[in-house]
């Protein structure tokens, strides 16, 4: 079963931690990968760059049209996530609780629903 | 009969390494040696042709891919210790090189397979490392098919596999059937792992398709398999009459574009009359001898009564209640209570149902399948309203495609009803 692991915040929030506590917030990050990795339950972990890099594309008499910013305005965006791949919720809920920013702010546990096949399901047998 | 590279690599890959593991030791390098051979066997047999003796060619093949890893392994060692000693490369396995080397006198495959099974299923490892492992050692799958089986990084997969084997090493596993008082319970991890394999392929846990056909082909010829290797287990001929009474509907329970059919309303027609035959037949042998029916004996009675009858109607439903009454006994657990529920609204009316699901809505709060009997139960009582918020609710707990849209569309009938 296969969950995303969600981390938010913004600019002021990584702004206001000092310097030597964000390097050690790294490597406890870098520790908490691999050892998601190691266990084989890891499929991924990303991060987005600062809000201010992102574009909004949208269809105008649908010819795409780009301008700044994010689509939604709030004060905290999507910063982190993970793709892990689990035996249970309970599982799922205590790598969550194992996220080293956890013990500051919440993070977000998805149930994942929809994974698009790569292929054409004829290997998955509905045929 | 014309069988496939890929069918015959799949049954010869358990037996050679089982006979790696009884001269060398070490499920880490046998298992990356036969997988190696296979690899090999799988390019050159379809151009070159299939040997003689296969077995022989994928035995010498394999114990020269081992040779080679531990020659590797202890020139390694040897640029990394500074006082090297000339060990000898069984000892440096940490291998139970015995005795009967060479095939002489060990005992047969069949006992080999049966030992692999349960030190795959060690109690060590968590089930999916379990279901990996086995997939790979026993059911001679690749890396790439298991990850792809499962719908992960073929990296991921490997290391998933990798850690399994370090964590059996750790744990002091030996290639050693288990003893007497533990077999039971380690046979049950076995059995547990083959019918999450089946059931993975049955009811995909999530995304696009409702049915992944290769693990449950794969499930059943492992329980082919182990039913082979322990012809007088009744669970294990229980667990793969389960499966096949299940397997025989799979036509008839999806539509061509992938929608869920229910039991209920499945073209039965469509059912695979052989599978039913012959898990039917399973199961009337092992309950005639069988003292004291286990969960995956009455599973498959539960199944096999649904399959004999020609319709709804015609389903006998205080057999398959009294069924439930014996694996509330043996199994108790909340997803068998359910069942139990709405066979007793099949035999004592929706109201009697719906009492009987006592405080299950607190223990399965979170779960599809409550919500989704509820609602049914709701929907035979004649309260729509109640019936499409319950099958609402279980859409949205439901992680299968097909199954939701199913609870979205009984919804949706149930709203227009009340119109």
């Amino acid at each position: 079963m296969k969950y995303m692991v969600i981390i938010y915040g913004n600019q002021e929030l990584w702004d206001s931690i000092d310097p030597a506590e964000f390097q050690q917030e790294i490597a406890a990050f870098d520790a908490f990968n691999k050892k998601f990795y190691d266990t084989g339950e890891l499929l991924g972990a990303y991060g987005v760059a600062d809000a201010a890099a992102t574009k909004l594309v949208r269809l105008a008499d649908g010819q795409p049209a780009v301008c700044d910013g994010p689509y939604l305005e709030t004060k905290e965006y999507l910063a982190s996530w993970f793709l892990i791949d689990v035996d249970s919720e309970e599982r799922a809920l205590a790598i969550a609780a194992e996220v080293p920013s956890a013990k500051a702010r919440p993070v977000e546990v998805w149930p994942i629903l929809h994974e698009a096949s790569r292929e054409t399901g004829v290997d998955m047998g509905v045929v | 009969m014309a069988t496939s590279t890929g069918d015959l690599l799949r049954e010869l890959a358990p037996q050679v390494l089982g006979v790696l593991m009884r001269r060398y030791g070490g499920l880490d390098t046998c298992e990356d040696a036969v997988q190696e051979a296979l690899l090999d066997a799988a390019v050159q047999w379809p151009a070159a042709g299939t040997p003689d003796n296969p077995r022989g060619w994928l035995l010498t093949v394999a114990t020269r891919r081992l040779t080679d890893m531990l020659r590797g392994e202890s020139a390694r060692r040897r640029r990394e210790d500074a006082v090297y000693l000339a060990t000898p490369p069984a000892v440096l396995v940490g291998a139970s090189a015995d005795a009967r080397i060479a095939g002489a006198g060990g005992p047969p495959d069949h006992d080999d397979t049966l030992t692999l099974l349960f030190l795959c299923c060690h109690p060590a490892l968590s089930p999916s490392s379990q279901v990996a492992l086995t997939l790979r050692a026993v059911g001679g799958l690749t890396t790439a098919e298991i990850a792809r089986a499962f719908g992960v990084p073929e990296a991921t997969m490997a290391q998933r596999i990798s850690r399994a084997k370090q964590q059996i090493r750790a744990a002091g596993a030996r290639f050693t059937p288990p003893d007497a008082a533990d077999r039971e319970q380690r046979l049950r991890a076995v059995q547990q792992v083959l019918y999450l394999v089946f059931n993975e392929g049955y009811t995909a846990s999530a995304g696009q398709w409702l049915q992944r056909t290769d693990l449950t082909v794969e499930g059943i010829r492992l329980a082919r398999l182990l039913a082979r290797l322990l012809p007088g287990d009744a669970e294990t001929a229980g667990l793969l009459a389960l499966m096949l009474l299940t397997d025989a509907r799979r036509a008839a329970r999806v539509t061509p574009d992938g929608a869920l059919v229910p039991l209920t309303e499945q073209d039965r027609g469509r059912w695979n009359r052989e599978l039913i035959t012959e898990g039917v037949a399973l199961v009337e042998r092992t309950l005639a001898a069988s003292r004291a029916l286990g969960p995956y004996q009455l599973q498959a009675a539960i199944a096999a009564v649904h399959d004999e009858a020609a319709s709804v109607d015609d389903t006998d439903w205080a057999e398959i209640l009294a069924l439930y009454e014996l694996l509330t006994k043996v199994s108790p657990g909340p997803m068998v209570s359910l069942g139990k529920v709405v066979a007793i609204a099949k035999v004592h009316g929706p109201a009697a149902g719906l009492a009987a699901l006592g405080d299950l809505a607190e223990t399965l709060s979170a779960n599809h399948r409550f919500y989704s009997v509820r609602g049914h139960l709701h929907a035979m009582a004649g309260n729509p309203r109640e019936a499409a918020a319950d099958f609402r609710t279980a859409a949205r707990y439901a992680t299968n495609i097909p199954e939701r849209r199913y609870l979205e569309r009984k919804a949706a009938e149930r709203r227009n009803s009340e119109r």
